[in-house]
């Protein structure tokens, strides 16, 4: 019988093979030792794999559902802010909650603000989770609280002029976060320069309801609140005997004097007056009606 | 036992001998310390012949030959792809047990489950990755085994039953690693597993078809009853029905003997049950050592794929809600997908693969030829290799190469940052991505080598579409990086292009990376740079 060209590769001594054998349960043993020598490091890098996984899939939960609230970088607006020294040290002892950072994060998240009387807030939140009607697995529920504490180390280093945390009325502090013993910032009336409107629209969280760029009109209708495109052409014709100067600085410092039909009473914070100097109001209302404004 | 008397005539040293040899002759069911010495040696046994005696002892061994015909022997004959396919049942088994250790099939739990066997149990992930590995070893062995006992001929008379049974474990294969996909509960399984799922819907009369749908998922989607049903079929219906197919395919292997190498019987003739006494192997000692270290060597083999070359996948939990871009089925079942991209899903899933199983079975009934050598079988032959052909073009066509790509933008966006998986910004990690703003059409630089890797990538995808798709013109893209988070950045792109109408058109997409995440490929060099830290920190 004549041999095929691979013949070389026949191996015909049973002692070459067991020899062979031999050699290869080394191999494995070696290989298994050296699986098992790597494993406690590699069991810690999956771990921060799957942490940090969870992190990313929060962090786009985040900017699609959370972000026109609480700010993409957390520093609120109209929303309280969650990228804060004191949410992360003081907050919960304000409020009471024994539990843990992320398990009143979840919570939060979860169940949501649905209903606070009399609140400085303009919108409520909304419940997420899933077992709440909302629209967050659980695991998602996890995935954006395990974002907002990745926040925590950015958070800590904030002192208390850059805490972007605006005071809850409802819960006065109870003590200081801050290394320099400062309370939590009651709203201070600036004593220097007065801020430019465009920074005051947003710091006051105006834009979190009114947007400037969209005209308000029958059919396309602010969600909150009013559009506010067309409202230098507008402001004058609400309430009879008011110019358009002064219907937009009363709106502003009281605003339930007049309700545009089709809102609700309030909803726009009461406190104006004291947050702002009667400059900056003025700053404000003449940006609001200048009809080339500058955002 | 009348210790003393013996010790009294024969002396203490020599008794003791006795009873080791006893003792040795009981554990190895019948060889005798002298015999085994005489095998280590390689002796021939005499008569007659000793080493018969475990074949009549031993459970495991009565199953086996006692001796074989010297050319089937030869590795080249068989490639030993029946013995590899039943060792890898074995390791499949003992690896899935460690497995189901640490799973509850829950939609509830199976994926935190997985994330837990792969960050804190040890050797959890290594297990998982061999079970894994093994599974899509046995189905391309099975196959193998499969294509080697049709080109030999194998399957002719008196052997049409032993290929029957052999269809039959081909086919619980698949589906036992096809039920095992579902497990994981990722977006991977979830969307493969619905769509293979969705096939059995096709079969005619509509409520036959229906029906099968609904008993195998439980309900019209795949949900917790659905997982339950997979989990069940695989790690109990379907194993039993294969050890019982095995074991009748086995048993018909050993009764008609393995065929032999067609030139050396007459056509017409099958002689592998008469094995002249001088072309007789043994199974003891010389086959025995010969499996046993061919199977040490493939496990050493596997061991060493998983350890540097493989790693099962895990992508995000299943998401009904959501398919991800680019669905694919497993490598085995692209031929499938490939189908069911140019045909009907009635046509395509139901009918084409269950004419192709009949066909399958009906091979040795259809073959009339006697002959089991090549020059007489061309037919047979080149009408196996068409076929072979035929299979790797519709499973290319099952790949997302063909006919589904997205828009342009989607696609570039897709290859270096797809939705699901790794690519090959996740795959170089936080610590190669430089913050800032890169802009197709500039000069693009950066000082690490890897990302430049990425923008040279990205460039050259967007002038590669921007040349061929005549509806994507002009097109450049950016690429912004920026510090999200401490140790989270953003990743974000945006497309812009001119379609054939003129209009300008964006596509943006934003992705977020953590410093810690690791990405990999399935079948890629593994990465220890996790090893790295370590050491640093000590």
């Amino acid at each position: 019988m004549q041999k095929p060209w691979y013949s070389y590769l026949y191996v015909k001594s049973p002692i070459v093979k067991i020899i062979l054998g031999i050699l290869g349960v080394m191999l494995s043993l070696a290989l298994l030792l050296f699986i098992g020598l790597i494993d406690g490091p590699r069991m810690e890098a999956q771990t921060g794999n799957w942490d940090g996984r969870s992190i990313e899939k929060g962090a786009e939960i985040f900017a699609n559902n959370c972000a026109t609230c609480h700010g993409a970088e957390g520093h609120g607006n109209p929303g309280p802010a969650l990228n804060s020294h004191y949410f992360f040290t003081q907050r919960l002892k304000d409020v009471g909650f024994t539990g843990s950072q992320q398990d009143y994060i979840e919570l939060t998240v979860a169940a949501g603000r649905p209903s606070k009387a009399n609140s400085q807030w303009g919108v409520m939140m909304a419940t997420w989770g899933h077992e709440y009607g909302g629209p967050l697995r659980a695991d998602q529920v996890v995935h954006v609280s395990a974002y907002i504490m990745n926040w925590e180390e950015s958070a800590l280093q904030q002192t208390a002029e850059t805490d972007p945390w605006i005071p809850f009325q409802d819960t006065p502090s109870k003590g200081s976060p801050y290394a320099d013993g400062a309370v939590a910032a009651e709203p201070v009336q600036p004593a220097g320069e007065p801020r430019p409107p465009q920074e005051l629209f947003t710091a006051m969280a105006c834009s979190g309801c009114h947007v400037l760029d969209q005209l308000q009109t029958d059919t396309n209708r602010g969600a909150v609140g009013p559009n506010m495109g067309n409202l230098p052409e507008e402001a004058g014709q609400f309430v009879a005997g008011q110019t358009a100067e002064e219907y937009v600085h009363n709106s502003i410092v009281n605003p339930n004097d007049f309700i545009v039909p089709g809102y609700q009473p309030n909803i726009m914070p009461q406190n104006f007056a004291e947050r702002m100097s009667e400059e900056e109001i003025n700053g404000l209302v003449a940006w609001l009606l200048d009809p080339n404004r500058q955002p | 036992m009348a210790v003393q008397p013996e010790v009294q005539n024969k002396g203490i040293l020599k008794s003791a001998a006795g009873i080791a040899d006893d003792v040795f002759t009981r554990v190895t069911a019948g060889i005798s310390a002298g015999e085994f010495r005489r095998m280590l040696r390689g002796e021939a046994p005499g008569r007659p012949n000793p080493r018969l005696k475990p074949h009549s002892e031993s459970f495991i061994l009565h199953i086996k030959p006692t001796y074989y015909h010297e050319s089937v022997t030869r590795f080249t004959h068989t490639f030993r792809l029946g013995l590899l396919s039943t060792y890898l049942f074995l390791v499949e088994t003992i690896t899935g047990i460690f497995l189901m250790i640490w799973y509850a099939p829950s939609p509830d739990r199976a994926y935190s489950d997985m994330i837990r066997l792969l960050s804190s149990v040890p050797f959890g992930q290594f297990m998982r990755d061999v079970h894994r590995l093994g599974a899509e070893m046995m189905v391309a062995i099975v196959t193998l085994h499969m294509v080697r006992t049709y080109l030999t001929g194998s399957y002719k008379a008196p052997r049409q039953f032993t290929w029957f049974t052999g269809v039959l474990l081909l086919v619980i294969t698949l589906f036992l690693s096809f039920s095992g996909y579902l497990l994981p509960w990722d977006q991977l399984a979830f969307w493969a597993v619905t769509i293979g799922t969705s096939m059995a819907e096709a079969v005619p009369p509509k409520i036959v078809g229906e029906t099968v749908n609904l008993l195998a998922r439980g309900a019209p989607d795949i949900g917790a009853n659905g997982l339950l049903r997979f989990y069940l079929l695989h790690v109990f219906f379907l194993p039993i029905l294969l050890i019982l197919f095995f074991f009748v395919h086995y048993y018909k292997v050993v009764h008609f003997g393995i065929s032999l190498p067609a030139a050396e019987e007459e056509v017409g003739q099958d002689s592998a049950n008469k094995v002249p006494a001088d072309r007789r192997v043994y199974f003891l000692p010389d086959v025995l050592i010969d499996e046993a270290s061919f199977l040490i060597g493939f496990t050493a083999l596997m061991i060493l794929i998983t350890a540097f070359f493989f790693q099962a996948p895990l992508e995000s939990i299943a998401n009904p809600q959501s398919t991800p871009l680019h669905t694919v089925a497993p490598w085995y079942f692209y031929w499938l997908q490939g189908m069911l991209k140019i045909a009907d899903k009635m046509i395509a899933g139901v009918i084409l693969p269950g004419v192709l199983l009949v066909l399958l079975i009906a091979i040795p009934y259809l073959d009339q030829n006697p002959s089991r050598r090549f020059k007489d079988r061309r037919v047979a032959i080149i009408s196996g290799i068409v076929a072979g052909i035929v299979m790797i073009i519709l499973s290319w066509m099952g790949t997302p190469q063909y006919a589904v790509r997205a828009a342009p933008a989607v696609e570039i966006v897709q290859e270096l940052m797809p939705e699901e998986g790794a690519g090959l910004i996740r795959e170089i990690g936080y610590a190669h991505m430089p913050l800032g703003t890169f802009d197709t059409r500039e000069e693009l630089h950066s000082d690490d080598p890897k990302f430049n890797e990425v923008l040279e990538e990205f460039q050259a995808s967007v002038l590669h579409f921007d040349e061929t798709d005549p509806d994507f013109n002009n097109a450049y893209g950016i690429l912004e990086i920026t510090q999200n988070q401490p140790s989270l950045k953003k990743i974000r792109w945006e497309i812009h292009w001119l379609s054939a109408d003129g209009a300008e058109e964006v596509f943006r997409r934003a992705f977020f990376l953590h410093e810690d995440s690791l990405y990999w490929e399935q079948y890629a060099p593994r990465d220890f740079e996790f090893l790295q830290p370590a050491a640093e920190g000590e």
